[in-house]
């Protein structure tokens, strides 16, 4: 059962970096030379509010899921990993 | 930033509102208008830097204006922002009401009648604020103003925002990311996000032409629209008379990017037709733009 979750995560990752570089233009960033634990906002990938628009409409499109608490948008979008983990989450609750 | 407060402190201190509201009480609405000639007259003389921001937008608007034209333009930009001040008091005591001329009321009703979707306002330092906001305040929505945290307490007294028992809420810019996470889900919920379109306070902007110059404005409005896929409306009023206000809600844009890798000069174009409707505005009522700020400068 771990090593399903952790596969599933990783695939997340992936899928997510893919995204992110597709849906916000950036142009000189590979998905795979981005880390698992780069943050998003400010240093990291460098995103900005406007990207933060962006990833909350790709996230509905793409996983299905929003982010409705925003008490915990902070921890959410932190990071490439904590926002996997977000969509893992939630994606369960879903299925 | 600092410099708009003093200018605001300087033209609206505690004394001043006192007696304009006290002239009202006792001499009614014309009267205290009377009073302004001398007060704005006063502000003129003393208030540098209201007068080089209000003269920078003369010069741009009028530019065959002499340089007494031009201080007479700015006397009467400042004559115009009190009687808006004074009518702003009338109505939040509840001393009387004015007629309103509504521009793209239906097209608007239509809009919200046939679709549960959210759509952004977009309002500009125009006209009278407490007016449009009133407007909104009419609408069977959930109103959501993007606003800095310094101007929280001085808005909801503007408006007379009590409690949140009334359908206007306040998202705070300083918020997680802007606030801009709060303004899509509202958004998404059917709400209005009203957004203040002619002024960024450091937010991202683009370069675009206004009265025949460039201008740097802020463009979150619009690419939340085109992210979230909703309408945005650019709402004005102006005061048409003593008695009476027009609200124009007939500019209706829907922002949108059809190539991702070129999106930001889609969306420019899009900011670039608020420009052009604030032109209209300023060739149609010249006297009553608000800004108070160079908007022209390096800053």
């Amino acid at each position: 059962m771990a090593k399903n979750k952790d596969e599933e995560l990783t695939q997340i990752r992936k899928d997510l970096k893919e995204i992110l570089v597709k849906e916000l233009s950036l142009e000189d960033i590979v998905p795979e030379n981005i880390r698992d634990d780069d943050i998003l906002f400010g240093e990291g990938l460098g995103l900005d509010s406007l990207d933060a628009v962006e990833i909350v409409v790709l996230l509905q499109r793409n996983f299905g899921i929003e982010v409705s608490d925003m008490a915990k948008g902070k921890e959410i979008l932190y990071s490439i990993d904590t926002l996997s983990r977000y969509i893992y989450e939630n994606r369960k609750q879903l299925s | 930033m600092n410099r708009s407060k003093d200018t605001e402190r300087k033209r609206g201190n505690k004394f001043g509102f006192w007696f304009f509201q006290a002239a009202v009480r006792i001499f009614g609405l014309s009267a205290a208008y009377g009073f302004l000639y001398f007060v704005c007259l006063y502000y003129l003389l003393v208030d540098r830097a209201a007068v080089a921001s209000t003269m920078a937008y003369i010069k741009k608007r009028f530019r065959t204006y002499n340089i007494l034209q031009r201080i007479l333009g700015v006397y009467r930009i400042f004559i115009n922002q009190g009687k808006i001040l004074i009518d702003r008091y009338y109505m939040i005591s509840g001393m009387g009401t004015f007629d309103h001329e509504l521009h793209g009321y239906e097209q608007l009703n239509q809009m919200m009648s046939t679709s549960d979707k959210g759509f952004i306002i977009l309002t500009a330092h125009v006209g009278s604020w407490q007016v449009t906001m009133n407007f909104l305040k009419q609408l069977n929505k959930t109103v959501y103003l993007l606003m800095r945290p310094e101007d929280n307490a001085a808005i909801r007294d503007f408006l007379g925002i009590r409690s949140d028992q009334n359908n206007i809420r306040i998202i705070l810019s300083h918020n997680f990311l802007s606030g801009v996470i709060e303004a899509v889900q509202a958004l998404k919920q059917g709400n209005i996000v009203s957004i203040m379109g002619d002024r960024g306070y450091g937010s991202k902007s683009v370069e675009v032409s206004f009265l025949g110059e460039t201008v740097k404005l802020p463009y979150g409005a619009f690419k939340i629209a085109a992210a979230v896929q909703c309408p945005l409306i650019v709402l004005l009023s102006a005061k048409i008379s003593a008695t009476k206000y027009s609200i124009d809600a007939s500019h209706i844009l829907h922002p949108d990017y059809n190539s991702r890798a070129n999106k930001d000069a889609e969306i420019k174009e899009y900011v670039q037709k608020f420009a052009y409707i604030l032109e209209e505005y300023a060739d149609r009522y010249p006297f009553q733009w608000f800004v108070f700020h160079d908007i022209w400068g390096k800053d």
